[in-house]
């Protein structure tokens, strides 16, 4: 059995270092980084798509800030770390320490002590659980009127002449619009480089505006997502489309007591008394005489949550929901944000290993090209080996393909799909079996699975693209037979078919932290505050908002 | 012709102003007395049996009656064009809902009762058939009518509303940004025949990169310009995306924005709610159309109408009073009749092919042609050069979706682009030809003739013909734009609808040059692929040209007709004036004594009451620069 997989690309990048010796260039350390941490989740959109917005509900914190002009700018990474702490990386490769301080917003911010144009990046630590698993990186909008913006993002998730620094992304559209596809394709097509993954999804953002903030607002949403879904243009770009008000999402997360009792008092109000104040934001923030909540109150509520939002929220409060954590569980979920974690989760970070593997080996196969070195040709081929190896790839790819021009499977096309973890990544997933369900079945099922596909890929009927699938099946199966002999011991919940246990301890720590990244529960506020972390700075907001 | 102007000055014409500026509805004060005028005019001509001077007659009313104001609404998808619409006009005829967006352009009129039909091409002509209101949303919207795959040219919606009934009229229009290139042009073509564009923007996010690009294109081909920011019930911090995008505006030029919601107007009007009303935000931008397009389309009106009533008037005294002055004195008629001959002559030329503006027009028009061609063709070639490139860096298989994409918005982008020059062009060339028409008629002086004491009156110049008053362009453009409005947008999308059909990129590209790059591929099957990639595209790109070249060339020659129409009927107008004052001077040289005494007193009590007129007729109101060019 060979090592497995990360082990194989370690080797790979120690066998490029030493070939480089003293003149390594600097990507060979950011590959090694991108090796020993999470996936890299990238989330790009059009300008005022509610990026930084979903990335706040994501991490459970109001991280990033969200103004009503155009607020992210710079590309900026948040990694998992124990203190809070903000740094931006110039051009030139300096980094420098900012303090952090919160703005009167709400969100945190800190001031660039450079101009814009001089920032290759920002880089932000924070103790959030949800960053244990993947790295987040929020992007700059598309299609912003800001000249520099849009370069930055398109340069830094696709860039001409390199592979994307990113191994999957979110992309955020509110509607179709030629800059969003154009975007996805230039994204794919450096992505692919000659495999042609797609490891993007689509979110239709702000869902609750689609329906003008009416109660049934979402339930719009989803059939607006359901069409884009069949677009011809979308399906091959991204691996489905899923709806999500992200506000909604975010104020959910991140809810204080003293806004449930606000939302609260507001569900208590006689009917007519609600929707006066409901006809418009200006309407709930001015009125007065009808309730007892203050303008600044009234105000802050609006911005949290919009006019869906609130309605939402007091119409739940009013149908029994008894507290603060039961309202955040229930108003995440209708947000969206659940199905769209779980797909992330399955699909994306089910498949870390492979999906880091492709992309750093993409970078690597680019850095030999752009410098050429001695030996390097066997280190090449070297790379494709372990590129052949990575059949999560090969699974995305189907499972694109699937949705695009089916496979030509007819009957079988459904268990292909499952198989390949369109259903999920774990093994009982791809079988079709429950969480439970005991190894030796686990095993007979896959053999059965295995003797039955063997014998279909000899049918003469197989077209082409049959062929193709029945290879990709069949690899599948044959490496999580490997895995589960090798092994011989209880399927794990959450990993890659290809190799065994690649993150080690992590691993033990994933299906934990799987339920952390979703954690319910309001926020009462504590570690919030700066003065905490001893980073308060006194100086006024001034260029650069953030997390 | 028409009726007498309606109602007397009394207090109830007061609350009927009031009225009208709470609504946006009715014509001016002034309007309804020249109508009066007008008559009396058309009755004298038509007893003179100049039915030519009738007909100009009436089309001033026509014009006086509903200067017909088109107002194009543009924007994004789902940004809320339609519900402003519908709000504007109280009532559900622009389909709207969450998803489904608009198909195809809607016109929104005035009209007694509520009525409805669709405009369609049918072979060269253009049909109109009548459909129940209630069915509009089936034939304009995707859901109905999807990527307009009836092949409509428009829908047409009838309301009786108030504020429709000055002329106004409400376009609403796909929205632009989507992934087909030729609804953007088809909404620049109906920009350019518009008197006003409004671009609808929502309040959840400041303008994007696409919505400026829109706005500088409306505003070069467009004199008047406003921005909507819609939605403001929705989005409580819509007074700072308000802030930004006045910021952004004011690098672009004087666009003025007025921020609204639809839902609140419409439910002020459901539930009579005046405070509803104004937080709606729409008095103001009620207002602005009131006063800034419907006045302004108002007043250009009422200066044509002015400036013909009174070059009419001029052309029929003149037959008179030469009359009256050969019978008065008959020792002078030979050198009248001589000065009369001479004018005429002049004027013969002055109609003629041959004359300075009517050449001018013609080659410049030709020249205008050629220079389009060229330029068309030039950035279309930049185009496929490109794309060849693009072709010969990589494989064209796996990447035809992108080429195809890409081209398709680099040729919408330099057809765009060779449109609005056009049309910047074409509007100088037709001040350029109003300028030649002035110089040149006023080498032809209307005849100083005797007035009834003997003394001769001063030459007597057209009112409002003095050169730097602009006045005979800016109603010459008017004109023009007014007649080949219609016509050329039904022309434009006729020629659209056709380029639509032809769409090699897409029908042939997955057939002839394959999607998947095979990896053990011999060098000559990719060469191949690049040979057949690069064929597609020529054809295409040739295919493009020639179509679009086509339409930009019907549309240059309508400009020319309508010129010529427009300035020929003028010299006709003179011509004949002239010829009839001759004839008319002969004739009394010739009369004999007992005739003289009974015409003469009819020819005195004609030319008084022509006095009147000329008397009644309001000075002229002032222009200003914004109505005439564009910038």
């Amino acid at each position: 059995m060979s090592v497995p997989v990360e082990v194989a690309v370690r080797d790979l990048l120690d066998t490029a270092r030493a070939l480089y010796g003293g003149d390594a260039p600097a990507q060979l350390d950011d590959l090694e980084r991108r090796l020993a941490e999470p996936l890299r989740l990238a989330i790009a959109g059009i300008v005022k798509a509610g990026k930084s917005t979903l990335l706040n509900a994501i991490v459970g914190e109001r991280v990033a800030a969200t103004d009503a002009g155009e607020c992210t700018r710079l590309v900026t990474w948040y990694r998992h770390a124990t203190t809070r702490s903000v740094s931006v990386v110039a051009r030139d490769g300096t980094s420098t320490r900012l303090p952090i301080h919160r703005a009167a917003a709400g969100h945190f911010a800190f001031d660039l002590n450079l101009p814009v144009d001089d920032v290759d990046r920002v880089e932000v630590g924070w103790p959030a659980p949800a960053l244990k698993r993947v790295v987040l990186i929020d992007t700059p909008g598309i299609a912003s009127l800001s000249p520099g913006t849009t370069a930055r993002a398109t340069g830094f998730l696709a860039p001409d002449e390199a592979a994307p620094a990113a191994d999957a992304i979110i992309y955020l559209l509110r509607r179709l619009h030629p800059a969003d596809m154009r975007f996805l394709a230039a994204f794919r097509d450096t992505a692919a480089g000659s495999s042609r993954t797609v490891n993007a999804i689509a979110v239709l953002s702000r869902a609750d505006e689609i329906g003008s903030g009416r109660i049934d607002s979402l339930l719009s949403a989803s059939k607006v997502a359901r069409r884009y879904e069949l677009d011809e243009h979308l399906r091959a770009l991204a691996l489905g489309v899923f709806p999500v008000a992200g506000l909604l999402a975010e104020g959910a997360r991140t809810m204080r007591q003293n806004e449930f009792e606000g939302l609260r008092e507001l569900a208590g109000l006689a009917r007519e008394d609600r929707e006066a104040l409901l006809v418009s934001a200006d309407r709930f923030v001015r009125l007065t005489g009808i309730t007892t909540l203050g303008t600044d109150e009234r105000r802050a509520l609006m911005s949290r949550f919009g006019i869906f939002g609130v309605r939402l929220a007091a119409s739940l409060i009013r149908a029994g929901v008894p507290d603060a954590p039961a309202l955040t569980s229930e108003m995440t979920r209708q947000s969206g944000l659940d199905d769209l974690v779980e797909f992330v989760d399955g699909q994306f970070i089910g498949r870390t290993v492979a999906l880091k593997a492709h992309g750093i080996l993409e970078v690597l196969r680019v850095l030999l090209d752009q410098h050429p070195v001695d030996g390097a040709s066997e280190l090449e081929e070297g790379i494709e080996r372990v590129s052949l190896r990575l059949s999560d790839v090969d699974e995305l790819t189907l499972l694109s393909r699937a949705r695009i021009e089916g496979l030509g499977l007819g009957a079988r096309e459904d268990e292909a799909i499952r198989i390949v973890g369109g259903h999920g990544v774990a093994v009982h997933d791809r079988l079709g079996m429950d969480a439970g369900a005991e190894p030796i079945r686990l095993r007979q099922r896959l053999v059965e699975r295995l003797d039955g596909w063997r014998a279909a890929s000899h049918d003469p009927a197989n077209d082409r693209r049959a062929v193709e699938a029945h290879e990709v099946v069949i690899r599948t199966l044959e490496e999580l037979h490997e895995g589960l002999r090798a092994r011989g011991e209880e399927s794990r919940s959450v990993t890659s078919p290809a190799g065994g246990s690649e993150l080690g301890p992590a691993d033990t720590d994933d299906r934990a932290a799987a339920d952390v990244m979703l954690s319910r529960g309001p926020r009462d506020g504590a570690g919030e505050d700066a003065h905490e972390h001893g980073e308060q700075s006194q100086a006024h907001l001034r260029g650069h908002q953030l997390p | 012709m028409g009726k007498t102007a309606e109602g007397t000055r009394s207090d109830s014409a007061l609350t009927r102003r009031q009225r009208r500026e709470l609504d946006g509805s009715g014509a001016a004060g002034p309007a309804e007395d020249l109508l009066r005028l007008v008559d009396d005019l058309a009755a004298m001509a038509q007893d003179t049996k100049r039915d030519d001077l009738v007909q100009r007659l009436g089309t001033a009313v026509e014009r006086l009656r509903s200067p017909n104001t088109r107002v194009v609404v543009v924007g994004e998808f789902k940004q809320g064009k339609s519900k402003l619409i519908n709000a504007l006009v109280n009532a559900p005829v622009c389909p709207i809902d969450d998803d489904i967006a608009t198909s195809v352009p809607t016109i929104v009129g005035f009209g007694p009762r509520p009525a409805a039909s669709i405009v369609a091409r049918s072979g060269d002509e253009i049909e109109r058939h009548e459909i129940p209101i209630d069915e509009l949303a089936q034939y304009v919207s995707e859901s109905g009518n999807p990527g307009n795959s009836r092949h409509l040219l428009a829908g047409e919606a009838q309301l009786p509303r108030a504020i429709l009934q000055g002329g106004l009229q409400l376009v609403d229009t796909p929205g632009v940004g989507g992934t087909e290139s030729q609804s953007a042009l088809t909404t620049l073509s109906s920009l350019s025949t518009a008197s006003a564009v409004i671009m609808v923007s929502d309040a959840s996010q400041e303008f994007t990169e696409p919505e400026v690009q829109l706005l500088r294109h409306a505003m070069r081909v467009s004199p008047n310009v406003a921005t909507v920011l819609a939605k403001t019930d929705l989005y409580s911090q819509w007074q700072d995306v308000q802030d930004i995008d006045r910021r952004h505006l004011r690098e672009i030029g004087e666009v003025p924005l007025f921020a609204v919601s639809s839902n609140l107007r419409l439910r002020a009007a459901q539930e009579q709610d005046r405070e509803l009303n104004d937080e709606s935000g729409f008095p103001a931008l009620v207002a602005h159309l009131r006063r800034e397009i419907v006045g302004r389309a108002e007043l250009i009106a009422v200066r044509s109408a002015v400036h013909d009533l009174g070059f009419v008037v001029a052309q029929m005294e003149l037959a008179a009073r030469s009359e009256l002055s050969a019978l008065l004195n008959p020792e002078d008629s030979a050198r009248l009749l001589a000065e009369l001959d001479r004018a005429k002559a002049r004027s013969e030329e002055f109609k003629s092919r041959s004359s300075k503006w009517n050449v001018r027009l013609g080659d410049g028009i030709t020249d205008l042609i050629a220079d389009m061609e060229h330029d068309l063709r030039d950035r279309l070639r930049r185009v496929q050069r490109e794309a060849e490139q693009a072709i010969d860096e990589g494989d064209p298989g796996p990447i035809w979706d992108q080429i195809s994409q890409w081209l398709d918005e680099r040729i919408a982008s330099a057809v765009s682009e060779t449109f609005i020059w056009t049309e910047e062009r074409s509007h100088w060339l037709v001040e350029e030809v109003a300028e030649l028409f002035l110089a040149e008629e006023v080498e032809i002086p209307l005849i100083a003739v005797g007035n009834t004491d003997g003394v001769l009156d001063q030459v007597q110049r057209l009112p409002g013909f003095e050169p730097g008053h602009l006045s005979a362009g800016e109603k010459i453009y008017i004109g023009v734009r007014g007649s080949y409005g219609g016509v050329l947008m039904a022309g434009l999308a006729t020629g659209l609808i056709g380029l639509s059909l032809i769409n090699p990129l897409s029908l042939l590209a997955g057939v002839l040059v394959g999607r998947r790059a095979y990896r053990e591929d011999a060098a000559n099957r990719l060469n191949r692929r690049r040979f057949e990639a690069k064929n597609i595209v020529r054809r295409h790109v040739d295919e493009v040209t020639f179509q679009v070249a086509k339409v930009l060339r019907d549309r240059l020659r309508v400009v020319q007709r309508t010129g010529r129409d427009h300035f020929g009927a003028i010299a006709d107008e003179m011509h004949r004036s002239l010829a009839e004052a001759t004839l008319a001077a002969k004739q009394g040289a010739g009369a004999r004594q007992e005739d003289d005494k009974k015409r003469i007193a009819w020819l005195r009590g004609h030319i008084q009451q022509l006095e009147r007129v000329k008397a009644e007729l309001p000075a002229l109101p002032p222009a200003t620069a914004k109505d005439v060019v564009v910038r």
